[in-house]
């Protein structure tokens, strides 16, 4: 437990050290402010757009996109995972187009989605889905093939049907590598809608981020960056909380 | 009565278990392998028996064939008077890793293999602590398997495999990954589970030589590729019996060696 503070404290210690070294850096000049910014600048800069209002409802809009894309791209990568795990010919015809496509990097499909969707919403939620739905499709289907086989064979011997069988052994044994695609897919799906942001504008996060840079304001940069990365860590810790409470019966009794 | 009325309540000949001139291929063409030849044996009613052989002898091929996992390529097999089937109501079976389902507790276990059989809900509750009882494990009930010790997870196992109340319970080397002192305590609780029983028949696949003549009344031995029961043992060490009072007792070891000479024949 005092080591765990201790931890707790040396991390913080860490980190102002850091911005300590940064902020002498800038003052003394020995690397221009005017490009590498200055944390007690940009730290003032963080809290009145927090208090201002300007970052919440910026943060807002990008974390609605997020959430359309998530639950948008989680739902169609259950459902073919489903039909590929119950129609095993369909898994064989499509994976080498699905691996195909998952290979393309797909923000370079992002100027095809603005002409498609124009330059709101949807093309940042298509942005998203279009990762979010790769990640979470590949971890299911491997969740999937995971059954252990002892488990197959006693559903059998039990006589139990297939429906069943896919019931109570396939799906409770993928649920996680589902949550773990779930996690990972979480954060790609910002990625997406960020990326989508810088390059089409709007009001999100991602356009602050490339304003502030294309008006020489480091400062302001680093002040997004901070609410971007409250944003992720608060979004992975959720996930986290979630995943853990699912799977209470990974955690052998010796490591709760 | 409901713990009585999950045996069928027919008595009716033939009973136990019979197998006749059964013979098993595994591959094809030029690249097939006799795993079963010309397999004859018989099997009372209530017997405990053991199957015992070097491995790639076909012993588990024998159980998975008279547990319906596999169908019998030539020659016939009855357990009671009906040909083996996966699922039927009548026949459990354990496998050599415990096969428990991680996501469930040690009472979900032997809860989720007890719902296959017609059990009045408001019994399993009570069937299930009785079980974990007899295996001293019921304060283990809310447990989950990555929470139990090897020996622990295939106590539950087994307790799940005598939930299910089968006139024929099959099991595969349960105990082969446990170290000496573990195995011993299960093949008691595995022998005080079975004399609970009245008529239940037990077949024991095992590569334990000790593990069969402490356990069964009758020990097949098969020779090796092509499976073939090349001798038919009948143990007449007394019942009930407490298999850590055998170790010291030196008709259990002249069994033993007896059977050590059989096999590297």
């Amino acid at each position: 437990m005092t080591l765990d503070l201790k931890i707790i404290a040396g991390r913080f210690l860490l980190v102002f050290l850091w911005a300590l070294v940064w902020e002498w850096t800038a003052r003394t000049g020995a690397l221009p402010p005017a490009f590498i910014g200055q944390p007690s600048i940009f730290l003032t800069k963080f809290f009145e757009h927090l208090v201002d209002g300007s970052f919440i409802s910026a943060s807002l809009i990008t974390l609605e996109a997020v959430a359309v894309a998530f639950t948008v791209g989680a739902l169609l990568a259950l459902l073919t995972a489903l039909v590929m795990t119950v129609l095993p010919i369909l898994e064989k015809l499509f994976s080498p187009i699905i691996d195909a496509l998952n290979a393309l990097p797909r923000v370079a499909l992002i100027p095809l989605f603005i002409l498609w969707f124009g330059l709101g919403l949807i093309q940042k939620v298509a942005s998203g889905v279009s990762i979010m739905y790769f990640i979470l499709l590949s971890y299911t289907m491997a969740g999937a093939k995971s059954v252990d086989p002892d488990h197959l064979l006693l559903a059998r011997s039990l006589g139990l049907s297939r429906s069943e069988i896919f019931l109570k052994i396939i799906i409770p044994s993928a649920v996680p590598a589902i949550f773990a695609g779930l996690r990972l897919g979480l954060i790609y799906t910002v990625l997406g809608v960020i990326t989508a942001e810088l390059i089409a504008g709007g009001k999100g996060i991602g356009t602050l981020v490339s304003y502030y840079s294309n008006t020489f304001d480091p400062n302001g940069v680093f002040a997004t960056l901070i609410m971007l990365i409250i944003i992720t860590s608060s979004l992975t810790a959720i996930m986290s909380r979630i995943e853990a409470s699912v799977s209470k019966w990974r955690t052998p009794l010796n490591q709760e | 009565m409901p713990i009585d009325n999950l045996q069928s309540t027919t008595t009716d000949p033939p009973s136990g278990i019979h197998i006749n001139s059964l013979s098993h291929e595994f591959g094809r063409n030029e690249s097939r392998v006799l795993a079963l030849d010309n397999i004859t044996l018989d099997i009372a009613e209530g017997e405990f028996v053991s199957l015992v052989g070097a491995s790639g002898c076909g012993k588990t091929t024998l159980l998975d064939i008279m547990s319906g996992l596999l169908a019998p390529q030539s020659g016939t097999v009855l357990l009671g008077d009906t040909e083996p089937l996966a699922g039927r109501q009548d026949t459990a079976r354990m496998f050599a890793r415990d096969a428990l389902l991680p996501w469930l507790t040690a009472a979900q276990n032997i809860g989720f293999s007890l719902a296959t059989r017609n059990v009045i809900k408001e019994h399993r509750e009570e069937m299930i602590m009785q079980l974990l009882r007899e295996v001293q494990l019921e304060e283990f009930a809310d447990a989950y398997p990555a929470q139990l010790s090897q020996g622990m997870r295939q106590r539950v196992a087994l307790a799940r495999t005598f939930s299910l109340k089968s006139k024929f319970v099959l099991l595969d080397e349960p105990f082969g990954a446990l170290d000496a002192m573990t195995k011993i305590n299960l093949q008691d609780q595995l022998v005080a589970l079975w004399e609970g029983t009245s008529s239940t028949t037990v077949v024991l696949v095992t590569h334990d030589l000790g593990e069969a003549v402490a356990l069964s009344d009758r020990i097949f031995v098969l020779s090796s590729r092509p499976g073939k029961i090349i001798a038919n043992i009948p143990i007449s060490l007394p019942r009930p019996r407490n298999v850590k009072e055998l170790q010291s007792l030196p008709k259990y070891h002249e069994l033993v060696a007896s059977l050590w000479e059989k096999l590297s024949q």
